[in-house]
């Protein structure tokens, strides 16, 4: 039977969810019930990684420090994990999260920039740490160019690459053609999916990866994620051992986890609201949703319109300054017409 | 003086051009040379790559102009200093550059986020360096967001800056990509150099959306009892200044929420070479070749070169 190693972001990527505001004890509690349930890796950070907290996405409740510190100290048998964005954190943050303990680093990069991770790639290559690089927004490009961006990051050291549908926007066939491109592309380095939940189809993409080659998944208890969330885990690690693959995870302990998960990180688990479908289908990053909502309210223009218009526009993760203009210009066409 | 006073009048008659290297042929020193090849205040002698290849030296050899693949070396081997070098290579080369253009008594403007000369955006500064031969011109996200912050700040209690700037992936090149590390820091110390407020933060997006995004700064403020009328006509008026020498500069959003206030601002290109969506690029260009022509009607840098103008 194929071993899949199970990376779980709910510390990290749940943080859109609510906004960056996990507190250290719901770090704590939660880190120790997914080392208990011998999870591999646990990421934690602000939702967009160290050195994101800011006006534009959101400002954490705590600082990367205590988080990292936090997290370590709670983690026996779990590697811990951390994500960094290239133009939003820097080496000076990769070598504090160094100096912490984190184990495995990941360097996200848009789909089609995978020349923005080279630096860091190889400053971490050189530091002797887990580097991998995950590109973003991956139903932007082909599973050609996804196949030669992945294999240029193996290129500059990454030793484990893989796509995220940040957008919640494939379907099984889409996830089977890019994975399969991939893993064709790099040969034994293990690849990544990370899917998120708009269009229900999270925990079906991800087994569709795994039967494609890819060598580890991304899951988050609940699915705890922006918008409509992201894999289940607790879901996904079943699936995958009905499936005929192991992953070394005790079943009681992650659905404790995942009840843990419920009660003291999130106000409620996601669910696939409208606004979430709309954003799949517009192939829009989810974590866009509040600031939709929010700037759309009073100004009589429909946040649906807003998501096409900024899936038109092709609106990449960390561009949330664009939804000012489209509510605005919406709102005059409106007004014009 | 004011700092700004005389920028319109940058582009003076000079009775014998300053001579100019430019060290780097991608995006950014392609544009340059074409800047420079305008003014009438500044002669390019010598443009220096290290690809014979690249699309930046067979620009520069159409033009007429003298081109070499040997890189520093050649600007040093020059059997007589260029008066100015511009160095739009990166921030590490600019490093290891500046060491041996010194001795030389050469300006050298440097376009990489390297931090190793004295700050210089224009509306704030002024153009001409007040001490040393080194002038740095920050970075793109610098030059579109001190005048604002600098403005904002002397005007009201800020406690806290946020620039985040998004460049078109077309326009973002090798040494762009491997010197985001230096953006963020330079950019970041920019704000606070010229606003005094410390907690500050730099972010820099590359979009690879199609069409390209035309290069836009949110400047993000955190400021008690904000007037979104107040902040406005703050944000003009700077707009209005910085249009003096880059024109595509404007403000296309201001908002105020709370203590939030967030003035969004897009510089397009008006360059003989670049699309009009590389504001990012034509304005850190028009900045530099501003000091070159002030430089070149400094009366120290006439009786250095024997000059009488």
């Amino acid at each position: 039977m194929k071993r899949l190693v199970i990376h779980d972001p709910t510390l990290r990527d749940g943080q859109h969810a609510v906004r960056h505001g996990l507190g250290l004890t719901a770090l704590r509690r939660y880190a120790q019930a997914a080392d208990a349930a011998r999870i591999p890796v646990v990421e934690v950070g602000h939702g967009n990684g160290l050195g994101a907290s800011s006006l534009q996405v959101g400002q954490a409740a705590v600082s990367d420090d205590e988080m990292l510190s936090t997290v370590r100290e709670a983690l026996g048998h779990s590697r811990l994990g951390v994500f960094m964005l290239p133009g939003w954190g820097t080496s000076a943050d990769l070598r504090r999260a160094i100096g912490h303990g984190a184990e495995v680093f990941r360097i996200g990069v848009h789909a089609t920039e995978v020349t923005l991770a080279e630096r860091h790639l190889g400053f971490l290559r050189d530091a002797g740490v887990e580097a991998q690089c995950m590109l973003m927004m991956s139903h932007m490009a082909s599973p050609e160019v996804l196949a030669e961006q992945a294999a240029r990051a193996v290129g500059y050291g990454a030793q484990a690459v893989g796509i995220m549908d940040s957008a919640g926007h494939f379907l099984p066939a889409d996830v089977s053609a890019r994975i399969g491109a991939i893993v064709e592309a790099v040969g034994t380095v293990p690849v990544v999916f990370h899917g998120h939940d708009n269009l229900g189809m999270a925990v079906a993409n991800s087994v569709a990866a795994a039967d494609a080659g890819a060598g580890i998944l991304d899951g988050c208890a609940r699915g705890f994620g922006a918008g409509a969330g992201n894999t289940q885990l607790e879901v996904l690690v079943p699936v995958l051992e009905r499936s005929g693959y192991t992953t070394g995870i005790d079943l009681y302990a992650l659905l404790d986890a995942a009840d843990l998960a419920e009660r003291e990180l999130m106000p409620a688990p996601p669910v696939t609201g409208s606004m979430s479908i709309v954003s799949g289908l517009a192939g829009v990053f989810s974590g866009f949703k509040h600031r939709v909502v929010e700037l759309c309210a009073g100004t009589g223009v429909d946040p649906r319109d807003v998501f096409f218009e900024l899936g038109r526009r092709q609106a990449i993760a960390g561009q949330e300054d664009l939804i000012v203009d489209v509510v605005a210009e919406l709102s005059s066409r409106a007004t014009d017409s | 003086m004011s700092p700004a006073a005389g920028l319109r009048g940058a582009r003076p008659e000079v009775a014998e051009p300053v001579t100019v290297a430019v060290i780097g042929t991608g995006a950014i020193g392609r544009d340059l040379v074409s800047k420079i090849d305008r003014s009438p205040a500044l002669e390019c002698r010598l443009v220096a790559g290290r690809n014979p290849q690249s699309a930046g030296l067979r620009y520069a050899e159409g033009l007429g102009l003298a081109t070499t693949a040997g890189g520093i070396e050649a600007v040093l081997a020059a059997p007589r200093p260029f008066d100015v070098v511009f160095d739009a290579t990166s921030a590490a080369s600019h490093r290891e550059h500046w060491p041996l253009l010194e001795p030389l008594g050469t300006l050298v403007i440097d376009l990489t986020p390297s931090k190793v000369g004295q700050m210089v955006a224009p509306t704030v500064t002024g153009v001409s360096p007040a001490t040393g031969r080194n002038v740095n011109l920050i970075s793109c996200g610098g030059q579109a967001a001190v005048p604002i912050v600098h403005a904002l700040a002397a005007e009201f209690p800020v406690t806290y800056f946020e620039v985040v700037s998004t460049v078109a992936s077309e326009v973002a090149g090798r040494a762009t990509r491997m010197n985001l590390d230096e953006y963020v820091a330079t950019t970041g110390q920019a704000v606070t150099a010229f606003s005094g407020v410390t907690d500050v933060k730099a972010i820099l997006n590359i979009s690879p959306a199609v069409p390209p995004a035309t290069f836009r700064t949110a400047v993000h403020a955190r400021l008690a009892g904000a007037d979104p009328v107040a902040v406005r006509a703050v944000a003009e008026r700077v707009a209005e200044r910085v249009r003096s020498f880059a024109p595509g500069y404007q403000v296309v959003a201001c908002t105020a929420a709370g203590d939030l206030v967030t003035i969004t601002l897009q510089v397009l290109a008006h360059s003989d070479v670049l699309p009009p969506y590389a504001g990012n690029l034509d304005i850190i260009n028009s900045a530099a070749v501003m000091v070159a022509e002030q430089y070149a009607t400094r009366p120290d840098r006439a009786s250095r070169t024997g000059v009488i103008s």
